[in-house]
């Protein structure tokens, strides 16, 4: 369904539902390629689209979504959206302070046509190139390939009207090589054009053929060790991202579950370290406003080192309290139980002119390309866990060593900031390949870096 | 809807070497309630309809909810195109199934989209009730979800037939903080509870508000309690928390897919290859593993799989010895198996289908009741309720956390502790499996939540389990 459909179905979701509401009509259209054991294993075209419908009644909110674009099925969905509100509300007065007042969004370069148009072909030639890049390095590939475009239009019963279009485009590659060894590379941007494939699996296939040597164990049979450790943007950017649900988010703040509850204002990392939302920063992955329609703000949240900020919807700027509005990071119409959460976030780079600078000083210290089933074990100390996975080396007499077996890491996200000494100068986009349900694309901008200390609580075996 | 698939699956007869299509229609409600307010009340209904074709070799789905018979075969036509522009290669056999026919639904008692918003809300907001009164309560979380599914499948191999499943669930959290700690009791299992397929009837069995206040208490509780201990020590793990163990170390490293390489991209591998069947010890001799899409109210149970394949039951492990994978046609016959093990399930119209583990159980053994497991160890721990997990892409190494511990000496249960973790290697870990609770213990623990393929889908899985003693498991601190 194009903009004008959407927007349509939007308008009449709101005249149906009456009193208070705002209606989201959101339409994908993806094309995914995987791969494995070198060759194409999957292939899909996606096309779906739905209507999301919110009723405020007394600060209480009722959510019903439509997947067919008809007036009955709007109206039924309205129905049910109100009826759910006013049942709400029958327990007295909510804290949902209203569906937003129009605020106009500016536009955004997140969008490309040729990516929004493109051929079935152009999936499988982008496999192709990537399976013959490593066929001539002669590793065995898996990966996935995958681009697409959102519609989004917003109406609201205060007046608002607004249509976004993004698209983006994936890819990764996972290089297996002789003796267990594997390389991990990614891209992603708004436009599949900018990525090359065959360039991305030639790096996962580099990381997967280092020159010799049988795999190191970085703990060296110790049960737990701290070693100094260069992050590639990739693994920077998961535990950016954990730390942005676990620190940022204004209603956990607001309630006293944050990392940062109690500690805006103080020092909370290293003063290299920067970090911000910024929807428009060059190489993320923009949009113009949140899932309430409301435009999305840069947002300074951690300065020089001190915590500055969190991020609000309607809903958690209310419950935060005077003075709090929302910044446009709502990710439910309504503002989702989970919380607001930023999703462009961006950490400023540093001096280094690149990883081998990073990893000049330390003597005897780990590199890790990416991380993999992080989940928080203390959620206020931002204490997380994992293990590495895929382009995992020991850094030795200052230059990347020999490759390491996988290791755990059992670590807070702001301890390796504040012992974050230096970053490189270049950032890029890191984005997720994951959507459960329909397509969101985000992803963090960032560095790689070098800290001090970093974790390990134990080394996978073989 | 079943004759138009079947009219779309005669149309693509000759341009493929097979195709299938589902029609499916999903109805789903969730209502949250946070801190004595009606936090969210969220109704979706999607239908739509996935198209799957192989052409010489090459596989492509496309998906639409265009549910005419132009918009039906506009997806065939799209799928095709796909699986056209993809190089040619040598077509792997398939493992012959018996075309699906007829129809399948599971249980439901009372079906809970036609009890009242007003009567579950009232349900949620005395469960919020019975958690509050302790200012150390941070959030109260009480919820409840009901899901509809009703799917028709057709096949150029002559497959026709229908199937619908209701779920429902419920849980409730409170999170506890003070001086710098965040402690979190769930009943009756964590990710946002219990889900089973089964009507209305299960969230009341769960009794909600009657466990409110001891989930309250304990979360207070446990911020004041001593940190768990570390060391090597013997460890009596409830059922909820075997479920997930089993889920993630014995479950996902079983699915012939991920054996084969096929997620390598995503998902992961498995540590265990395929010509491990029949030949690795995986576990103690009290390690047995069924893998059962028969099983009465279980969120995967069905008819037949998305595929067409009839649900089955598999053993995986017996007395410690593997003996079975989880498999669809393909995998099953790249690795000359005569049949698919029926696992093939996708999210959803929207996305094509993938092994996905049925629901996998460990098998009672003759450990007796919970009493009697802690009775045989003189110094332990209990651990009760999967607070966070992690394990690598190869299903081998593996950290978990629990909400709660409880110290065992002279074989009886003491005192709280907080923070327990535990760690192992997947093999390492199941031998050293001591004793295993017995049938009267067996407990269903429905799972919402379980991720896999590329773009992301979410499988329900339950998993029967009983609680189990392990030795010499490695505790660390947190």
């Amino acid at each position: 369904m194009n903009r004008d459909e959407l927007l349509d179905a939007a308008r009449r979701a709101v005249r149906a539902a009456g009193g208070e509401a705002l209606a989201r009509a959101v339409g994908e259209r993806s094309v995914t390629a995987r791969m494995a054991r070198s060759r194409p294993t999957q292939a899909t075209d996606v096309r779906r689209f739905r209507v999301e419908v919110l009723c405020a009644r007394d600060g209480h909110t009722g959510l019903a979504v439509a997947g067919r674009t008809d007036d009955d099925a709007l109206a039924a969905a309205a129905r049910r959206a109100h009826d759910a509100a006013v049942a709400a509300a029958h327990t007295g007065p909510g804290d949902y302070p209203g569906v937003p007042a129009p605020v106009p969004a500016r536009g955004h370069e997140g969008f490309d046509t040729a990516t929004a148009t493109l051929e079935p072909r152009q999936a499988a030639d982008a496999v192709a190139a990537a399976l013959a890049a490593a066929a001539v390095r002669g590793v065995e590939l898996a990966g996935t390939w995958s681009a697409g475009a959102v519609t989004t239009a917003i109406a609201s019963s205060r007046g608002h009207e607004a249509t976004d279009v993004v698209t983006d485009a994936q890819f990764k590659a996972v290089a297996l090589g002789e003796r267990g060894l594997r390389g991990y590379a990614a891209r992603t941007a708004a436009a599949a054009g900018a990525i090359d494939p065959a360039a991305v699996a030639e790096e996962a296939a580099g990381k997967a053929s280092p020159a010799a040597g049988d795999r190191a164990d970085p703990l060296a049979g110790a049960d737990a060790a701290e070693l100094p450790v260069v992050l590639g943007p990739d693994a920077v950017a998961e535990l950016l991202q954990f730390l942005g649900n676990l620190a940022f988010d204004g209603r956990a703040w607001a309630e006293g579950r944050s990392a940062l509850s109690g500690r805006l204002g103080q020092r909370v990392a290293a003063a290299c370290v920067s970090l911000s939302d910024s929807v428009r920063f060059p190489g993320t992955l923009p949009r113009a406003f949140d899932a309430e329609g409301t435009p999305k703000a840069p947002i300074p949240l951690i300065q020089d080192g001190v915590a500055h900020r969190v991020v609000h919807d309607v809903r958690s700027a209310a419950r935060a309290g005077v003075g709090a509005a929302s910044t446009g990071h709502a990710t439910t119409p309504g503002g989702a139980v989970s919380g607001p959460m930023p999703r462009n976030l961006v950490l400023a780079g540093g001096g280094a002119d690149d990883e081998a600078e990073l990893m000049a000083p330390i003597e005897r210290g780990l590199y890790v390309t990416r991380l993999w089933y992080v989940n928080p074990l203390r959620v206020k100390e931002t204490l997380l866990t994992g293990v590495t996975r895929e382009g995992t080396f020991l850094i030795e007499d200052g230059r990347i060593g020999r490759p390491a077996r996988e290791v755990r890491f059992t670590d807070s996200v702001l301890r390796i900031l504040a012992a974050t000494e230096t970053l490189t100068r270049r950032s890029r986009l890191v984005g997720t390949t994951q959507f459960y349900g329909p397509r969101f694309a985000y992803g963090v901008v960032c560095p790689a870096l070098r800290a001090q200390g970093f974790r390990l609580t134990g080394v996978g075996p073989g | 809807m079943l004759d138009a698939l079947v009219a779309l699956m005669d149309a693509a007869g000759g341009r493929c070497a097979y195709a299938d299509a589902r029609w499916v229609e999903r109805s789903r409600e969730s209502i949250t309630v946070v801190d004595g307010a009606i936090e969210a009340v969220e109704i979706v209904d999607e239908e739509g309809v996935g198209v799957r074709v192989r052409v010489d070799g090459a596989w492509a789905f496309a998906a639409t909810q265009e549910l005419t018979r132009d918009g039906l075969e506009e997806a065939l036509r799209r799928a095709l195109a796909l699986a056209q522009a993809e190089p040619r290669r040598p077509a792997a056999p398939l493992a012959a199934v018996a075309p699906a026919r007829g129809s399948w639904r599971g249980p439901c008692a009372i079906d809970p989209f036609g009890v009242s918003l007003e009567e579950k809300l009232e349900l949620l907001l005395a469960a919020d009730e019975a958690m509050a009164g302790d200012p150390r309560i941070v959030r109260r979380r009480a919820s409840c979800v009901a899901e509809r599914t009703v799917k028709t499948f057709a096949s150029t191999e002559g497959a026709a037939c229908e199937q619908a499943a209701v779920e429902c669930g419920g849980g409730i959290v409170a999170v506890a903080v003070a001086d710098g700690e965040l402690q979190v009791r769930s009943h009756p299992s964590a990710h946002a509870g219990d889900v089973a397929q089964a009507g209305w009837e299960h969230v009341l069995a769960l009794d909600l508000p009657g466990n409110g206040g001891r989930v309250a208490d304990q979360a207070v509780a446990l911020l004041a309690a001593p940190p768990c201990p570390a060391g090597p020590t013997t460890v009596v793990i409830d059922s909820e928390q075997v479920a997930l163990q089993l889920h993630e170390s014995i479950g996902h490293a079983l699915e012939l897919d991920r054996m084969l390489g096929y997620e390598a991209a995503y998902a992961g591998t498995s540590w265990v290859r395929p010509t491990d069947l029949g030949a690795l010890r995986y576990g103690s001799d009290g390690l047995n593993v069924t893998a059962d899409a028969t099983l009465p109210g279980a969120l995967g149970t069905y008819g037949w799989d998305d595929e067409g394949v009839p649900a089955q039951r598999t053993p995986l492990i017996e007395g410690g010895r593997l003996v079975g994978a989880l498999s669809s046609r393909e995998t099953a016959g790249a690795v000359g198996l005569d049949a698919s093990s029926g696992t093939m399930r996708a999210d959803g119209f929207a996305r094509q289908p993938l092994v996905r583990m049925p629901n996998v159980s460990l098998e009672p053994g003759d450990g007796g009741t919970l009493a009697d497991l802690v009775a045989g160890v003189d110094e332990g721990l209990y651990l009760e309720t999967n607070r966070s997990w992690s394990i690598d892409d190869r299903r081998l190494q593996f950290q978990f956390t629990t909400e709660l511990a409880r110290e065992i000496r002279g074989g009886e249960l003491r005192g709280l502790r907080r923070n327990p973790v535990y760690a192992g290697i997947t093999p390492r870990f199941w031998a050293s499996l001591d004793a295993v609770g017995s049938a009267g213990e067996r407990r269903l623990h429905g799972l919402t939540n379980c991720g896999k393929g590329e773009p992301g889908q979410l499988a329900g899985v339950s998993h029967g389990t009983v609680p189990a003693r392990f030795l010499d498991v490695d505790v660390r601190p947190r």
